[in-house]
C-alpha cells in the first residue's frame, strides 16, 4: 500500500500541499508550481517560491514538508557547488537527481519530500527526474507532483505531446497548474514558472487574477428575467399536503 | 570513578528516567510558552519588528512584561514565539556564533547567515526545539525579513507574523500593508498588528515592544505602547505586624569574630 | 485508513462539552449578598464575546451565577427560571432561597449521567433576612457558605477570599477578634480587587464585571443608590432589593 500519508507530517509542521510540475521540450525544460504553503488550514505563505535553485541550469520543485525539502535542497546545492569547484565543470541533471534520490531514499523514515528535478546539461540536453515519497528515481518527459497533481493526471495524459516548442510547453504547464489549483484546496495563489535552456534561466509569473479560466459551472438559480411557464391545468399538480 | 566531563550541547541523561515516570502516569512539567504575537515588516529604509509582552503557563500569565525581541547582532534582531526557554537559548547561541563569525571573517554578518544557522539547528532537532522565530535585520545587501518555523522551514516575505496571535496580526497586515512605507507608517502598522494580537488572542497581552532597524541605527523601543496599565486597587493589603502566628522564638548572633595573627613579611604591592 | 480499507479498528467520538472560561464569585454579608461574574466568554485562545452575562436575577431575593460550559449554563438558568415561574403561579409568591437551592440540586442530579457542565453559585437573602451563598458542583452536591469563587480563576481567587473574608492565616490583634461579617463597601472592594487581580494573571478573565447586590428588606441602600454604574433591578423599596453594578475590566 502506498499512500501520500499526510498524517506522517509532524503536528504543526508547515506543509507544501502543492501542485508542481516539470516538462521537457526540445531546447530545455519548463518547471512550474503554485505558491501556497499551509500549516493546517492556515495559509502561512501565499506567494511562496517552490521552484528552488540547485545550480546554474538545474532547479527543483518541492512538495511535502517545507522543512524537509528545504534542508534536502540546501544539502544538494552544497554538494553541487563543491562538485563544480573540484571538477571545474557544471554538474549534469542526472548527478543532481541522484544526490536527491540518495538523500530521500536513505532517510525515507524521517522525510516527507516529493521532489521533481529538472534542468539542462551538455551531456543529454534537457531532462526531468521525478523523486517521489519513498526515494525512487524516475526519468520522465513530464512529471507532476504534490496533492494537486492527482486531479490532473488525466488532463496531462490526454494533452501532452512530444515535440512541442517553448511557448506550447509553457502554455501546457500554466493550464495544468491552473486546473490543479482550482480543484485542490491546499494549492493556490499564483503560478511561478521557470524556463531553463542552454542560454539561461527565465522566470515567469502569473498573478492569481490572471490564471487561465476553464469551465466554472453555471448559475444554479435562473436569471431574474426568467419567468416560469404558466402551469398547465391538465398536467400534473402538486401533491396536497395537510396543513 | 565517575567522569566529570560533560560534552557540549543538550544533556539526555534524564530521558530514560523521565520516560519511565511518564509511563507511570506522572505528567511532565509544563514549559513556559510564549503564546505570542510577533511580527515583522519591511519598509523604505529598513525593518520594523514587533512583539507583545505576555508569557503564559497554560491559562496563567507567568510574566506580564517579558522581552521577546532578542539580540542577534547590532543590526539583526529576532522575535521568538513558542517554548520560552527554546527561543531564548537558540537566539543566544546563534547570537554568540554570529559574533564569532563576524570576528573571524572581519565583516558585518548578514541576515541570511543567522537564518541559515537557525534553520539548520532547528531542523537537526526535528521540531523538539520549539522555537518559532521572526528574524529581521539590515546588512550589506539591504533589509531582510524571515520566519523560521520550529521544524526548520523558512519563508522570506515583506511582512510576517507568528505565534498564537499571528492570524489576528496578519489580518491587519493584509488590510493595511503597502510597499515603500515610511518609518512612521511601518511602525504604526506594526503597533496595530501587535495590538490586534494583544486584544483578540488570549495568549497575547500587555504591552507592545518594537524595534526599528536601519542601515546605521537600531532602535529598541521597549514598551513603545502600554495600553494595559493596571487600575489602582480598591483596598491596600498591608498586614499588621504580628499577623503571622509563631510557635517558637530563637535569636542567634550572626556576627563572626576572628583574630588575625600577623605572619611573615607583607607582600610588596608597590 | 487513507486507502479506504477497514483492516484496523478506528474510533470516532464527539465531545458535547467545551469550557468557556470566566470566573464567578459570591460573598454573603449580615443582611446582604454580593454575587459577581466577569462577562468574557472564550473558547481556547479566542474570545467569543466580550459581554455574555453569567449572573442572573431569579427573584427579588435570589441571584444565580453559572460558570463552565456556556450553552449548558444558559439552558440551565432558563429551566430554573421556568420552574420558579410555575412556583409563582401555584403559590402566589416567590420561592424562598433555601428552596431554590434544593430545587437546583434536584435539577442537577436529574442529569447525573449526562450532567450540565456548570458550576452554580446561588446568592441572596434567606427568609430570616440574612445574606446567604449556596455553591454547587455539576451534579448537585451543595452547601451554604459565607463566600465562594468558581470557574477559571477559582484557584487564584478562593485563597484570597479565605484570607480576607474568613481571615485565614491572620492572627487577630491581642485582645481583639475578627469580625463575623464585613460591611458592604468592604465586600464590594474585595470583589473588585478579586476580579482586577484575576484579570491580571488569568488569560480567560476580563472585559467586564457585573456585581449583583441583594439587600435584605429594610436595609438602607446608602452608598449604593446613585453610585457609579449602579442600576436597581427591583421596583419596590419595601421588600428585598436587587442592584447591579457594572465595571470595565482589562481587555487583553
Amino acid at each position: 500500500m502506498q499512500t501520500v500519508d499526510m498524517q506522517q507530517l509532524k503536528s504543526g509542521e508547515i506543509n507544501l500541499g502543492t501542485s508542481i510540475m516539470a516538462v521537457q521540450f526540445k531546447d530545455g525544460v519548463v518547471l512550474g508550481a503554485d505558491s501556497r504553503t499551509t500549516s493546517g488550514s492556515y495559509i502561512a505563505n501565499r506567494v511562496s517560491d517552490k521552484l528552488t535553485h540547485i545550480h546554474d541550469r538545474i532547479y527543483c520543485c518541492r512538495s511535502g514538508s517545507a522543512a524537509d525539502t528545504q534542508a534536502v535542497a540546501d544539502i544538494v546545492h552544497y554538494h553541487l557547488q563543491m562538485h563544480t569547484q573540484q571538477s571545474g565543470d557544471r554538474p549534469s541533471v542526472h548527478t543532481a537527481a541522484t544526490l536527491f534520490e540518495k538523500l530521500c531514499y536513505e532517510n525515507k523514515d524521517a522525510l516527507s519530500a516529493g521532489i521533481i528535478v529538472a534542468g539542462w546539461d551538455k551531456d543529454v540536453g534537457p531532462s526531468v527526474y521525478n523523486i517521489p515519497l519513498g526515494g525512487g528515481l524516475f526519468k520522465q518527459p513530464w512529471a507532476i507532483g504534490g496533492s494537486g497533481s492527482t486531479y490532473v493526471y488525466g488532463y496531462c495524459d490526454a494533452t501532452y505531446q512530444d515535440g512541442w516548442d517553448r511557448d506550447q510547453t509553457v502554455e501546457f504547464v500554466k493550464n495544468t497548474l491552473a486546473l490543479a489549483m482550482s480543484r485542490d484546496g491546499s494549492s493556490g495563489g499564483v503560478i511561478r514558472m521557470c524556463v531553463i535552456t542552454e542560454e539561461g534561466v527565465e522566470r515567469l509569473f502569473i498573478p492569481g487574477n490572471e490564471l487561465p479560466k476553464f469551465w466554472e459551472g453555471v448559475e444554479v438559480l435562473p436569471p431574474l428575467s426568467f419567468k416560469p411557464k404558466q402551469q398547465d391545468p391538465s398536467g400534473p399538480v402538486p401533491m396536497a399536503v395537510e396543513a | 570513578m565517575t567522569s566529570f566531563y560533560s560534552g557540549p550541547g543538550f544533556d539526555f541523561s534524564n530521558t530514560v528516567r523521565n520516560n519511565f515516570l511518564q509511563d507511570r502516569g506522572l505528567p511532565l512539567p509544563k514549559a513556559t510558552s510564549t503564546g505570542t504575537t510577533i511580527v515583522g515588516c519591511i519598509y523604505k529604509d529598513g525593518v520594523v519588528l514587533g512583539a507583545d509582552t505576555r508569557a503564559t503557563e497554560g491559562p496563567i500569565v507567568a510574566d506580564k512584561n517579558c522581552e521577546k525581541i532578542h539580540y542577534i547582532t547590532e543590526s539583526i534582531r529576532c522575535c521568538g514565539a513558542g517554548t520560552a526557554a527554546d527561543t531564548e537559548f537558540t537566539t543566544a547561541l546563534i547570537s554568540s556564533n554570529m559574533e564569532m563569525h563576524a570576528l573571524s571573517t572581519g565583516r558585518k554578518p548578514r541576515v541570511v547567515t543567522a537564518m541559515t544557522m537557525l534553520k539548520q539547528m532547528l531542523f537537526r532537532y526535528q521540531g523538539h526545539v520549539g522555537a518559532a522565530l521572526v528574524l529581521g535585520g539590515v546588512d550589506v545587501t539591504g533589509p531582510h525579513l524571515f520566519t523560521i518555523a520550529p521544524h526548520g522551514s523558512t519563508d522570506k516575505l515583506p511582512y510576517v507574523t507568528m505565534g498564537s496571535g499571528s492570524l489576528a496580526a496578519m489580518a491587519v497586515f493584509e488590510a493595511g500593508w503597502k510597499p515603500d512605507m515610511t518609518r512612521e507608517e511601518a511602525l504604526e502598522l506594526v503597533v496595530a498588528a501587535i495590538s490586534a494580537g494583544i486584544f483578540n488572542d488570549l495568549g497575547s497581552g500587555s504591552n507592545v515592544d518594537a524595534c526599528v532597524i536601519t542601515a546605521n541605527k537600531t532602535e529598541m523601543l521597549r514598551n513603545f505602547v502600554r495600553p494595559n496599565e493596571r487600575v489602582t486597587k480598591e483596598r491596600s493589603y498591608g498586614f499588621r505586624r504580628g499577623t503571622t502566628a509563631w510557635k517558637k522564638e530563637q535569636i542567634r548572633s550572626l556576627i563572626v569574630s576572628e583574630e588575625v595573627v600577623k605572619h611573615g613579611e607583607a607582600m610588596d604591592v608597590s | 485508513m487513507p486507502d479506504g480499507s477497514f483492516s484496523h479498528p478506528q474510533q470516532r467520538s464527539f465531545n458535547p462539552y467545551t469550557e468557556n472560561g470566566g470566573t464567578i464569585l459570591a460573598i454573603a454579608g449580615a443582611d446582604f449578598t454580593v454575587i459577581a461574574g466577569d462577562t468574557r466568554q472564550s473558547e481556547g485562545y479566542s474570545i467569543q464575546t466580550r459581554y455574555a452575562p453569567k449572573v442572573f436575577r431569579l427573584t427579588d431575593r435570589a441571584v444565580l451565577a453559572v460558570n463552565g460550559f456556556a450553552a449548558d449554563g444558559n439552558m440551565f438558568v432558563k429551566k430554573v427560571k421556568q420552574r420558579l415561574e410555575w412556583y409563582r403561579h401555584a403559590h402566589a409568591k416567590d420561592m424562598p432561597l433555601r428552596a431554590i437551592a434544593r430545587l437546583i440540586q434536584t435539577m442537577l442530579y436529574a442529569q447525573r449521567f449526562f450532567p450540565y457542565y456548570v458550576y452554580n453559585i446561588l446568592g441572596g437573602i434567606e427568609e430570616d433576612g440574612t445574606g446567604a451563598v449556596y455553591s454547587f458542583d455539576p451534579v448537585g452536591s451543595y452547601e451554604r457558605e459565607a463566600c465562594r469563587a468558581a470557574g477559571a480563576a477559582q484557584s487564584l481567587v478562593q485563597p484570597f477570599l479565605d484570607n480576607q473574608i474568613y481571615f485565614k492565616n491572620q492572627q487577630a490583634a491581642p485582645g481583639q477578634s475578627h469580625p463575623l461579617h464585613l460591611p458592604l463597601s468592604d465586600v464590594l472592594s474585595i470583589v473588585i480587587d478579586s476580579f482586577t487581580s484575576a484579570t491580571e494573571r488569568h488569560i480567560e478573565v476580563g472585559d467586564g464585571l457585573e456585581m449583583y447586590v441583594v439587600l435584605a428588606k429594610g436595609r438602607s441602600a446608602q452608598g449604593l443608590e446613585g453610585g457609579r454604574g449602579v442600576q436597581e433591578l427591583t421596583t419596590r423599596t419595601d421588600g428585598d432589593r436587587v442592584f447591579v453594578i457594572r465595571r470595565e475590566l482589562k481587555k487583553d
